[in-house]
């Protein structure tokens, strides 16, 4: 037989049976999250551990969000409020701006751009503590605006909508709207926009995921306050004095199912937007 | 596909407008010559302030004594937080520890992702199905998944256990998993596998797909069975992707935090364990920085990570190149 | 071509920056009032204080206040409050700090509200002197009313005591451990007898022990003596652990937690706060536990103060709050509902608190064993750096019960981190 490329290949049971095996381990964590999210503590404890989900869903899920100190309720609105508004302005200017580097003609652009580059690779880690002292002196440490704040741009954003720009939009397209009198702000709104959309699918996606899942820089300004994100108030629900396995695994159940809901829907776009090589 | 793509070349000329009606002239100027720099301003704007104004603060305070506690006293330390990182034991265990946990992730992580993106490179039912769901593990958040696993790996009643208990091991005395280096050190890694194969593995399949067949059928490899056609032919053609991974999990890796935070028994108490056998550098400057409250220490800390960065992510590629025996 | 699309991406954008501003000011931390004169008083503690009840019973009897309790992890509620007063906002109306901490808040005294001024002055008499001074800065300053006293006892479980052959009365029990030794001898035999461990943790021995001796880490001139106290109680957990009587499980964390429900040991070092802790964690267990007295002589462990941060909107509120608590009544209805020993004597004698048998623990009279232990305390000084110390040497004894540290090394190693602890 001559040599085959594997995308040419058909898969064979050993395939299927090594895939599926992959996918029961991926899933494992989060099926056994469900399962002691709706035990009873004796469950979770037994031996062997139980591996069956019980009926006690709603009851923990009521027990977590009844929890005046965990302010569990808040904290799941306020990760709505931070991951959409982080989400809806990284759309918005990281497409602007990508618009400007694709498709306009302006003195030092190719140097911005390199700048731009550059700052992919500066891990955001370096300027916590500093970013935490500005914070400070805003007054907004403690509040969502410290959160949402640094989140507004990404570099990847710019990165991202550039190229997706400049390869979904023929020069010809925006000359001609030139011509009949647009002026660049409307070509933008007219003719970019609705041309991108897929796009702005998969960098809102990915954007709303890495905020929502956001816990270092969360925990350091949000962290002992009445205003926590969903993860910080998970750190809180396993760190109080009285923790309750069945308990704190409702909470991480319930803040991760929106993102599971966002897969099933949006599952197409966030491969796509990974396989044309999304940052982490 | 690679990052840094080529700064492509200019797109269309001097932009050609309907030729503008007088008094209006200096409209049009505007447009083409003020407005690009418009469209880019929120960006440069709000990244010189909330990216790039920290990173340039962060090296003065690193230079200065500057303890949340003490507020009059924002005096210049001079290099002394840097000196202190040399004789400090906890830095050098927490780097121990990050590089341990990044070895231990890293390798597994990406020859697995690698053995699934070539399960996936081959005609299939319901492909995308298949794509989506090794994305689980990717849109769960940390927290929530380091919690179950912080269960999974409990030394009473612990499923990891359990499982070592059906084939027969530790059943009389089981693991702490938590107690030493070895053992907290694998169940973190774990958790950083589990959480990024599958993205991994989207990476390396989207390369895959990009290989031209003909490469394949013209390879003079008799009788390649799909596991050498594998490391002979698919790996030395997606190399560029591989040291992209490479790249990213140093990045990544090198900054964990969220997994050995939330896996201490106390997740509060950031200490990477009774001892410190699994806390990371990232850790140890959320430490020093918000409970020590020191945070020109913390700042110092921040600096010595990013060089170490740098240096392992410099190496890591040229490793990976000399490994793919490149150009 | 996407009008719709254009409307909702205009709409989101407004609604974003809309949102934004809102949570600019109403997200802010701290105290909102509301414009109907509405107060809110937030409290930071840490286990079961008993305020549930009192939460409720308060705000229906001042409609225009709304109490938030907010029950954390014990080191981190007082690292919190630290960073809180040193940031000048975001710390709560009130806090409770644990006798291990006192002493370094109270050396911050300008931070908070000094309670005199309030009219604090005419409590002095009700309390207990050594409480009522050990929340006093140097130059007179009262920071904190005293909730608390942590007489101590030995918790242990009457069935589990009965299948290994021991006495299950309390009487009977308080006289198999007249010293720690004794004690120890005891667990020997119950592991011996029923192959189960006895205690829960190492660390739970220390602390009681250190309690016991008349000088802790520090002694009053902030000189830090481990070979005093601390060697003794040291000691005895080592001694614990080589026998293999310890569970080994880190106490306040969700395995020691799952300990009780377990049965993974038979007897809890337990101060009267720790009575809460027991019910709350394994009810089920009703009945199944007793108190006896705890070898080696009374001491304290633990209790606490009200305090309120200067920083507060509602000091006033706050003080009003703070004040209702430490009435007879509530103390004493604190005091029944998760066992927490007042630490005013007049109460001591009331029979409220004297006849009181606690139905959990075998109808054990509470009021008595533990009010015995506090009113013949002489206290001991802790230093302003005992809360870290504590965390310190209490993670040698996690490593070694981990098994990463040998017995004989840890004494060593333990007087090593106590030194970083108290420098740092």
């Amino acid at each position: 037989m001559v040599n085959r490329a594997p995308q040419e290949t058909r898969g064979n049971w050993k395939t299927y049976t090594a895939l599926a095996a992959f996918m029961v381990i991926s899933a494992f964590p989060v099926y056994w999250m469900f399962v002691i999210a709706t035990s009873t503590d004796e469950k979770v404890m037994g031996f062997p551990p139980t591996v069956i989900p019980g009926d006690q869903l709603l009851v923990n899920l009521g027990e977590v969000f009844g929890m005046q100190d965990v302010y569990f309720t808040a904290s799941l609105i306020n990760s709505v409020i931070v991951a959409g508004v982080v989400t809806a302005s990284t759309l918005f200017f990281c497409s602007l701006a990508g618009f400007a580097f694709a498709k306009l003609r302006f003195k030092y652009r190719n140097a911005l751009m390199v700048v731009v580059i550059l700052t992919l690779t500066v891990p955001n880690q370096l300027g916590v503590v500093a970013l935490y002292i500005l914070m400070a002196r805003l007054d907004w440490n403690g509040s969502l605006l410290a959160v949402i704040a640094p989140g507004l741009v990404t570099a990847f954003g710019v990165f991202y909508m550039r190229q997706f720009i400049g390869h979904a939009i023929p020069d010809e397209l925006i000359e001609a709207a030139r011509i009949d009198g647009a002026l660049t702000l409307r070509i933008y709104w007219t003719v970019v926009v609705p041309a991108i959309r897929p796009a702005l699918a998969v960098l809102g996606l990915l954007t709303f995921v890495a905020t929502w899942n956001d816990f270092q820089w969360p925990l350091i300004t949000l962290g002992g306050t009445d205003f926590p994100t969903s993860m910080v108030a998970l750190s809180d629900l396993a760190s109080g004095n009285y923790v309750i396995y069945r308990r704190v695994l409702a909470g991480a159940f319930a803040a991760t199912v929106p993102l599971v809901i966002l897969l099933l829907i949006g599952g197409r776009q966030i491969v796509r937007g990974i396989m044309e090589g999304a940052l982490k | 596909m690679s990052l840094i793509d080529e700064v492509r070349p200019a797109p269309p000329g001097e932009p050609k407008h309907a030729p503008p009606p007088r008094g209006r002239y200096w409209w049009y100027r505007f447009d083409t010559k003020t407005v690009p720099y418009l469209l880019i301003a929120p960006f440069f704007l709000l990244f010189a302030v909330f990216g790039l104004f920290p990173i340039i603060f962060n090296a003065v305070v690193s230079l200065r004594n500057w303890r949340i506690d003490e507020p009059d006293d924002r005096s210049w330390a001079g290099f002394e937080n840097f000196s202190r990182l040399m004789t400090d034991e906890d830095f050098w265990n927490a780097l121990g520890n990050t590089f341990g946990i990044f070895v231990l992730s890293t390798i597994p992580q990406l020859l697995i992702a690698l053995m699934v993106a070539n399960l996936l490179n081959r005609k299939l039912r319901a492909t995308t199905w298949w794509r989506v769901g090794i994305l689980l593990p990717y849109v769960t958040p940390v927290a929530a998944s380091t919690l179950v696993f912080a269960m999974f790996f409990a030394r009473d009643y612990g499923l990891a256990n359990w499982f070592l208990s059906l084939v027969g091991f530790g059943e009389e005395e089981p693991i702490d998993w938590r107690a030493t280096k070895w053992s907290s050190w694998i169940a973190i890694a774990t958790m950083v596998n589990w959480k990024w194969i599958g993205y991994n593995a989207l990476l390396y399949l989207s390369a895959m797909q990009s290989i031209p067949k003909d490469v394949y059928e013209a390879a003079a490899v008799d009788g390649a069975g799909p596991w050498k056609q594998l490391w002979r032919i698919t790996v030395p053609m997606i190399q560029p992707v591989i040291l992209f991974t490479v790249v990213l999990s140093t990045i990544g890796g090198l900054q964990l935090f969220n997994e050995p935070m939330l896996f201490d028994q106390n997740p509060a108490s950031a200490s990477g364990g009774s001892d410190g056998q699994f806390q990371t550098i990232a850790q140890l400057i959320y430490k020093v920085g918000w409970k020590d409250l020191n945070l020109g220490y913390a700042a110092a800390m921040s600096w010595a990570l990013f060089l170490i960065i740098l240096i392992v992510a410099g190496v890591n590629a040229l490793a990976t190149r000399r490994l793919g025996g490149d150009k | 071509m996407g009008r719709s699309v254009r409307r909702a991406a205009a709409a989101g954008l407004v609604a974003a920056l809309a949102l934004t501003g809102c949570s600019g000011q109403s997200l802010e931390g701290g105290n909102d009032e509301a414009s109907d004169g509405q107060i809110t008083l937030k409290i930071n503690f840490w286990g079961d204080m008993g305020l549930d009840k009192l939460k409720t019973q308060y705000e229906a009897e001042h409609t225009n206040v709304k109490i938030v309790l907010n029950s954390g992890e014990y080191n981190a509620q007082h690292e919190d409050l630290q960073k809180k007063l040193v940031a000048g906002s975001g710390a709560p109306d009130i806090s409770a700090v644990d006798e291990g901490f006192i002493v370094q808040f109270r050396s911050q005294a300008d931070q908070f509200v000094n309670l005199l001024d309030k009219g604090a002055s005419s409590y002095e008499s009700k309390y207990l002197p050594w409480k009522w001074q050990a929340s006093q800065s140097a130059d007179g300053k009262q920071i904190g009313l005293g909730t608390d006293v942590g007489g101590l006892a030995m918790c242990y479980r009457t069935d589990l005591f009965k299948a290994a052959g021991l006495p299950t009365e309390r009487d009977e029990v308080s006289k198999l451990w007249p010293t720690w030794d004794a004690f120890l001898e005891t667990g020997k035999k119950y592991t011996a007898a029923t192959k189960k461990k006895f205690v829960d943790s190492g660390t739970n021995l220390f602390n009681p022990v250190l309690a016991q001796q008349p000088v802790g880490f520090y002694d009053p001139q902030e000189a830090l003596q481990m070979e005093g106290g601390p060697k003794v109680a040291f000691d005895v957990s080592m001694k614990a652990i080589e026998a293999g009587i310890s569970a080994n499980l880190a106490s306040f964390q969700p395995n020691w937690d799952q300990g009780f429900k377990k049965d993974q040991f038979a007897a809890l070092a337990c101060p009267a706060w720790m009575l809460g802790h027991i019910q709350d964690t394994a009810p089920d267990q009703k009945g199944k536990w007793d108190i006896a007295s705890i070898p080696g002589g009374g001491g304290n462990w633990g209790g606490s103060w009200w305090t309120i941060p200067k920083q507060g909107k509602n000091v006033d509120e706050a003080y009003k709050f703070v004040e209702w608590l430490v009435q007879p009544a509530q103390q004493i209805e604190v005091f029944k509902t998760v066992g927490n020993l007042p630490s005013q004597p007049e109460l001591y004698n009331d029979p409220a608190v004297l006849d009181y048998k606690k139905e959990f623990f075998t109808n054990a009279p509470t009021g008595q064993i533990f009010a015995a232990t506090a009113e013949n305390l002489k206290p001991q000084y802790l230093g302003k750096k005992n809360g870290p110390t504590r965390v310190a040497v209490e993670n040698v004894i996690t490593r070694v019960q981990e098994g990463g540290l040998k017995p004989e090394a840890a004494w060593a190693e333990a007087v090593k981190e106590a030194e970083k602890a108290s420098k740092a």
